[in-house]
Parts: structure tokens; sequence; C-alpha cells
């Protein structure tokens, strides 16, 4: 396939199946729509360029930045397609709390704000919330921005109404399937999709899926957040069920261990989702059905997000040299001097000072002489063993003395000699007049 | 609190006794709040003072109570300096904070406490006032605001206080030219937001200003982060996700209304989707007080990357607080006498109160918390009841709540209804006496010898009245 820009490349994803031993249901045969195999990585890029494509020459000859309220694969998807046109692209979100999708973005050239949190002396008389605010600043014309509105805007639905729902149907051999099941972010793909099949089979039974309001799911509202989408008309759905981050998860590690698809939360949601509902369904069945569910996005994207929900996950055998083995009897036999001690050991010069401290806060004030190894890196280094010999005298300094004697005693269980910790720290070195200086 | 509730005989003397509306502090439970933010203090090895923001009550008990504890307070008025003082505050552990004239910085001058400066201007008319009256050399904190961020633009409210980045160098070029006037001890800010992510970055940029103080040979040891925990007023999780659902679904018009003429607490309709934001407090927030404070220690600076409490112990600062909402956390209620239960042609059910919204400010505040009720006698009918709740004033906003309340059996008149957890700024920080509506009286229960003892509020010291043994 030789192509001028990937652009081209968007939509036409695979229709796959999903084993039925993975599954197990009896009677219904259950297909991926792959969108995680788009170029930039989600369903999100036939939107995102459906909608930015007519905005483009406006915005290239004024030199517009382009706008979204994303926080995640829109401003992904725009930022690419920005980046190709010449132009820039900021992404206007509440929170960005996926931190590999935010560094993403910066990595893309985006530039991202983020609106400040709920007031805590709330100001009744403040009837507009930041949001609504920014979003008049964006539509006013003449700006220098041109704004997808994705929430709101038409097109958004139209990428799957004259993409994703047709190739579904002509993979499917002209058939709608009798199920189809989508994470409700936008409710942009769920529309376009559920519109195109229901033209050839109004039967067609569509699960929208929320997130359970206690949850947080990348990509998907809850059931309350919804009603705020434009897009949103629950007529779309034959039924709105919710799943938790748990639920997601699950689904994902089916789809990344058993499926060969790398799928992110929202698929995984999607496939448990659908699995769910269908089950319920199947007992019942005699004839054959086909069910369909959409792969948002691709998992790497969010590790931290499943390393915080499921640390197991990720099980590392433990460290060698690690402070937290050490057990309270190891600490107390380290060996500590006082402040006044500790001032003889620096005048004579006995050994090295090191200071445990951060590097800015070493820069500001330190005792003189003293070296700086941030705790973390000192930590790194010890795992791979001693960084001075047994017998180099060496003096710990932290902050109030508590983890320069842990550090103190894990030097003695490595076998060092004569390590000590400042007592008290460098604030009882400074509360008793100690010379502190900066270069 | 929920042990005073079941004294029926108690409250409703009391209240007989001087008038409805009555605020009831519970002195005892500060102790305890005080001792939660301590903990904190000491998980993270950090030093420094604990400031009631004296803004969230005007209690008397309340300070004096405080007074016997080792925190301190923040004024923020020429009256809550002498309160404080009064009460018996030791003036190294009060400071001065808000928009202040003169005579506010005289007397905090003269007393010693520490000056939480907004402005240069501010510091340049201290500094005259010193140098004029012949004052102690003073200590001063500088405000600091509009933070800025480095990659993620953090967009923060706007600020009417504090000095930015750029001027904090005037400043501090300032305290240098008064030197015998003014002592540099630390940097603050406070900041109206529940986010953490802001106070990560202002925190930060407060560790910047005292770096850049060191560079420049002075020695401020402090940063003051001002208050804003918050209060977690409602536990249960799932009734808060239950009520901002349906209140959803009533401002599309899916179910019976829950508020008064359809009041959408910063909701609208607008073609089938809902417009605007909740204009609600949080009132689940299970990360609130003491653990939100923990939180943010533990949260990692925007810019270096390691923890803030780490960051402010490796330089060696002392962290003050000033918590006015969490500090008050179930120290004190209010209590309404029921004027009249009726039942209108539309099926609404009302109950006229003998207190109005400024009593009980709950509704300004975007508190939404169910009061209790308090009967005398038997409930006015069995089962709950959905009720809108009317004040005293004759104005058509007077409602203590546009919510519909329910509550779990019908009160009769001279019943009372117990607004409960309201210390923190709703029991009079609005209050006024429009319509030569009176205030509230308030009165200090607390425990003493295994049974509630109560005193005007004016009367409470932090010590018993001993009868000697006969
Ligand atoms: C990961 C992920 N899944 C699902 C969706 C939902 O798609 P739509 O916005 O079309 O409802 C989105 C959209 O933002 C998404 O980013
Ligand atoms: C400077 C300052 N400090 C502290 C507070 C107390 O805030 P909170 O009651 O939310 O803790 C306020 C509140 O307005 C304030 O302005």
């Amino acid at each position: 396939m030789r192509i001028d820009s990937l652009t081209e490349a968007v939509g036409n994803t695979p229709l796959v199946r999903i084993d039925p031993a993975v599954h197990g249901l009896r009677h219904v045969d259950l297909f991926a729509k792959m969108e995680l195999l788009n170029p930039f990585g989600s369903v999100k890029d036939r939107a995102a360029w459906t909608m930015a494509r007519p905005l483009l020459d406006g915005a290239v000859q004024r030199g517009d930045t382009v706008v979204e309220l994303s926080s995640g694969n829109t401003a992904k998807a725009l930022a690419v397609i920005a980046g190709m046109h010449g132009l820039s692209f900021k992404s206007v979100t509440n929170r960005m709390r996926i931190p590999e999708i935010k560094d993403l973005l910066l990595l893309l050239g985006a530039e991202i704000d983020e609106l400040p949190g709920q007031s805590e002396c709330l100001d009744p008389t403040d009837a507009e919330d930041p949001l609504t605010r920014m979003h008049q600043r964006l539509s006013a014309s003449g700006g220098g921005y041109v704004h997808t509105d994705q929430y709101f805007n038409g097109l958004n639905v139209d990428a799957h109404l004259q993409g994703t729902g047709p190739e579904i149907v002509k993979d499917l051999g002209g058939r709608a399937p009798d199920y189809f099941v989508a994470c409700v972010g936008t409710a942009g793909s769920s529309t376009g999709v559920a519109t195109a099949l229901r033209r050839h089979n109004p039967d067609v039974r569509v699960l929208g899926l929320v997130a359970d309001k206690s949850d947080f799911i990348p990509g998907i509202r809850t059931i309350d957040e919804v009603h705020h989408v434009g897009l949103f008309d629950p007529a779309v759905y034959d039924v709105i069920e919710t799943i938790t981050a748990d639920d997601a998860i699950d689904g994902l590690l089916t789809l990344v261990r058993r499926c060969g698809t790398l799928a992110g939360p929202t698929g995984g949601g999607a496939y448990q989702g659908a699995v769910r509902h269908l089950r319920a369904v199947d007992a019942e069945l005699t004839e054959r059905r086909t069910a369909v569910f959409i792969v948002c996005d691709r998992v790497e994207s969010y590790l931290s997000y499943l390393r915080e929900r499921r640390p197991e996950l990720f099980g590392q055998p433990p460290r060698r040299n690690s402070v937290r083995t050490l057990t309270d009897a190891d600490v107390a036999e380290a060996s500590t001097i006082g402040v006044a001690g500790a001032q003889r050991w620096v005048t004579q010069r006995r050994g090295i000072v090191i200071d445990l401290r951060s590097p800015v806060a070493y820069r500001a004030l330190h005792i003189d002489g003293s070296i700086n190894i941030v705790d973390e890196l000192f930590a790194e280094l010890l795992h791979g063993g001693l960084p001075f010999g047994r017998r180099q005298p060496v003096l710990l300094v932290c902050p109030v003395g508590e983890k320069s004697a842990r550090y103190a005693a894990l030097l003695r269980r490595m076998g060092h000699r004569d390590v000590s910790s400042l007592d008290g720290g460098i604030i009882a070195w400074r509360d008793a007049g100690g010379e502190l200086v900066r270069d | 609190m929920t042990a005073l509730l079941t004294e029926k005989a108690l409250l409703t003397t009391v209240v007989d006794a001087l008038g409805s509306p009555l605020g009831v502090v519970l002195p005892q439970r500060l102790a305890d709040n005080v001792a939660a933010f301590r903990a904190v203090y000491s998980r993270h090895h950090l030093t420094g003072q604990i400031f009631y923001a004296h803004k969230a009550n005007r209690s008397n008990a309340l300070v004096r109570e405080l007074a016997a504890t080792d925190a301190g307070v923040d004024v923020a008025s020429l009256a809550e300096l002498q309160h404080a003082l009064g009460a018996g505050v030791d003036p190294g552990r009060i400071v001065a904070t808000g928009p202040k004239n003169r005579e506010f910085l005289w007397l905090a001058a003269r007393a010693g406490v520490i000056v939480g400066a907004d402005s240069t201007a501010e510091l340049a008319e201290l500094a005259s006032l010193v140098d004029e009256h012949g004052l102690p050399r003073t200590r001063v904190m500088v405000r600091l605001s509009g933070f800025a961020s480095a990659g993620v633009h953090l967009d923060s409210r706007r600020s009417r206080f504090g000095v930015s980045a750029t001027a904090f160098a005037r400043a501090v070029n300032l305290i240098e030219e008064h030197a015998a006037a003014l002592d540099l001890v630390g940097v603050a800010f406070h900041l109206d937001t529940i986010g953490m992510a802001e106070k990560a970055l202002a925190l930060e940029g407060c560790l910047t200003a005292l770096d850049e103080c060191r560079r420049r040979g002075l020695r401020p040891w402090s940063v003051d982060i001002g208050g804003g925990f918050g209060v977690d007023y409602l536990a249960d999780a799932a009734q808060w996700d239950a009520y901002t659902s349906a209140l959803t679904a009533a401002v599309l018009g899916k179910r019976t209304p829950l508020t008064w003429d359809g009041h959408g607490y910063g909701l609208r309709a607008e073609g089938g989707t809902v417009r605007g934001s909740l204009n609600l407090y949080p009132a689940h927030r299970p990360v609130s007080g003491a653990a939100y404070l923990d939180r943010l220690l533990g949260m990692d600076a925007p810019a270096q990357r390691r923890p803030l409490g780490a960051l402010l112990l490796d330089n060696m600062c002392d962290l003050h607080i000033e918590p006015g909402r969490a500090l008050l956390d179930q120290c004190g209620l209010v209590l309404a006498a029921v004027l009249e239960v009726r039942d209108e042609d539309n099926g609404d059910t009302v109950v006229r109160l003998d207190c109005n919204a400024r009593d009980v400010s709950l509704e300004e505040h975007g508190v939404l918390m169910d009061p209790v009720v308090v009967h005398r006698g038997a409930p006015g009918g069995a089962g709950p009841v959905g009720v809108y709740l009317f004040g005293n004033l004759c104005l058509e906003a007077d409602l203590i709540s546009r919510r519909k309340v329910f509550l779990p059996s019908r009160p009769r008149a001279g019943d009372l209804l117990a607004f409960v957890n309201t210390a923190g700024y709703f029991m009079d920080f609005s209050a006024t006496r429009a319509l030569r509506q009176p205030i509230g009286r308030k009165v200090a229960m607390f425990r003493d010898d295994g049974g509630w003892r109560w005193c005007l509020d004016e009367q409470y010291w932090p010590i018993r009245v001993r009868t000697e043994a006969s």
C-alpha cells in the first residue's frame, strides 16, 4: 500500500473474531472492531480527521491554533494532524490524569491548559464554570483558534456513520450484527455506528457502556457526565450499562493475554461489558447471533493506570540492599553523632560528608565540604553495592537524621565499618548555629 | 455530636431560654482535630504552626479552647486580632492575614504577631508605622500568587491577594531597605481551590522564592500554605452519587423535581443535554482535612519531582497551615425552631423555621446536608416526608435550602431542626440583622463529670468550675 499522507490510512480497520474458547458464548459470534490499528492509535483518529479536514485550509491561511477539550485520544490525533499541517495544537482539560498521555502530547508539541479545580469557598455568584467560559472564549471568531468541538460537532458522528459502521456491515457480508457494544465518551462512535447499522437492520440491539460513577476509566464518561454531551441521545441505545475500572482491566487482560489484541481499558471494558450482557442472552438462544464491540485504543499508554490499580501485575523481585528490609533493631544499632561531634568531624576533614537532600535544597544551603547524593540516587547506587571502600569514613546527613540513620544502618549491614549519621539532621545543625554555605 | 442529638430535653430547654436560631459549639472536639493535623506533621517529620482561620466562626469558646492547645490563630481583621489576644493566644502564635487597615497593622506590630502581607504597599505601610511609632521589628511573611507552571499550563483562579513571582523581588528589596523594621520569616499562599495540583505548584513556587531569599543572604524558614483542606460532609459516596444523578435527571425533566422551582444548582437543560456545571460543594470528600494535607505532602513537586513533604524538610522549612473549615469539623450545630408545617395545594409540604438562610448559610456555600429532627413529643406523622425549608425573612429567596429535604419523620410546630456540622462558615459568617431579626445566640456545650454541660459562648473558658469538696 503506497500513500501520500498517513491520514489516508485512517479507517478500514479489521474486524476480528474472538475465539469462542475465550469468551465462552455458545450461540454468539463475537467480533472486535480493531480501532486501535488506526495510524495515530485510536478510534478518535476518524473523528479528529473528519472534524479537522474542513477547517485546515482556513486555519493554515490565518495561522490559527487548533483547540479541543480533550485529555486523551482526540488530543493525540489532532496534535499529529495539526503538526502535519504546520499548525499548533492546544488541548484544554480539567485534569490530565494519565501521565503517559500528557507526556506524549508534550512530545508531539501540543500545549496543554489545565483548568482550575473547584473553588473551596463556593462563590454562588459565579454562575459560569471555567469550562463554559473557556468555550465562549474559543468560539469567539477572530480569536486565533479553530475549535473542533468534539462533544457537539456532528462530523464526529459522521466519521462513523460513513466509515466505521459501513465497514462492519461490509465485513459481515452485507449484514448488520444483531448486537453492537460500545463505550460512550463523546458518543460519536456509538451514535454513528448504531445509525449506520440500523439502516441495514432496524432491530440491531445497541448496548452503551458508561463508567461507574465512583470510578475513572480514561476516555469514557459516567452516567451523569454523558448528559453534558451534545451528541448524546439516549434513544440511540437500547440499554445503557455501567462498567467499573475492575471490569475494564479484567477485559483488557483477556484481550492482551489471550486474543493478541493490545487493547486499552475501554477496549477491555467493551469486551467485558459485551460478554456479561450476552451471557444472559446466550442461554435463551437457539439460533446463531453476531455481536460487534469496539476496541478503541492501545494498552501502552495506560501502564501507570494499571500499575496503580493492579500492582500485583507488575510484581518485581525485591531488590538487594534496600532500606525497606531493615529492622528497627538494625536502625537502632547505626552509629550517630551529635552536632558538636559532627562539627569536629567536619573541621578535621575526617572523611566524606554525604548530604542526602534534594539538589536544589543542597545548592541553597549545605555543610561546607559535603557532597550531594539525593536519597533516591543513593538508594539506586547501593542496590549495586558499596560505592566507596569499607574503611572510608562517611558521615550521612539528611533533614532530621531519620533517613540518614537508616542508610547508615544499611551501609553497616553491607559491611561498611566507619559510617555515622548526623543526629537530628541538618535542622539540628542549623538550630545549634552550625555554619551553612552556598557556592 | 451524635450523642448530643439524643439530649432532647437539653436542646429544647436552651432554645426555649435563648431563642431560635441558636448556635451550639463543641469546643472539646477541637483538640482532636488539631491532633489529626499534628499526626500528619509527625509522619512527615515536619514542624510548624497550625493557625486556626478565625473567620470560619466568631465564637469565643472555640478560640479560648484553642489557646489551650499548641495551635495558633490566623486573624483577618482588627477585631479578630483583639479577640485572639484576649482569649490568651500567645502573640507568637498569631498570624494576621487578609486586607488590613492601619489600626490592624499597628496592633499586629505592637503585639508582635506575624504579619502576612498581601502586597508591597502593605509592607511599605507597615515599615513606616514601625519606624514612626518606634514599634518592635515585625516578623513578616509575603503572600505569593500567580504561580507559573512549566510544560503543562495549569490555570489557577485569579486572586485578589498576593504578589507575583516578579513582584516578589521588589517586595524583598523593600524588606531589605527596611531591615530594622521588617524581619522576613517566610512566604505564604492561600488558594481557594480543592485542586491539589495547583497547590503543589504554589508550594514549589514558595520554595523557589525562599531559594531566592537565601541567594540574597536572607534566612526565612517558613512556608505558609493557607487553608482549604475541606470537610467530608457526607460519608456515604453512594448517597452523593445517587443524589447528583437524580438531580441531573430532574434538570432534564426525566423525574419529579427535587428542588424549589426546578432550581438546577448550576445545571440547566438545553436541547436535551445538560449545560453548566454542578455549583455545589462536593459533599462526599473522603480525602479531606488532615488526610488532604497528608496527600498533598506526599505528592511530587511538579518540577523537582520529589515529594513536597521531603522538599520542605530538605530545605529545613517549617510548614504553617491555616485550616478554618477543616479544624471545625464536627465542632458545632445550629438549632432552629419549627414555626409551622403546612401542606400546599400542589402537594408540596413546607416547614417554616424561626431562622433565615443567613443563619444557617448552607445554601450560600453550596453544601447540602440534611438537618436532624428533634421532636418534642410524637412525630407529626409516621414515615418520611419531603419538605421545603422556609426562613423568617419576607424575601422570596429566603429558603434555608432550595433542595427538597427528606426528613425521616414529619415535624410539628415547636420541634427543632438541628443543622449539624455547621461550625465552619455556616453558623455566623453571613448572619445579619436585616428586618431587625435577631442574630442567633451562641452556647458552648461540653462534657464534664460524665454529663453534658452548657454555658453562653462568651462565658466559656477551657477550665471547669469546681465546687469544693465538703
Ligand atoms: C480510549 C477511549 N475509549 C472510548 C472512547 C469513546 O468514544 P466516543 O468519544 O466516540 O464515544 C474514547 C473517546 O474519547 C476514548 O478515548
Ligand atoms: C488567607 C486564608 N487562610 C485560610 C483560610 C481558611 O480556609 P479554609 O476554611 O477553607 O481552611 C482562608 C479562607 O478564606 C484564607 O483566606
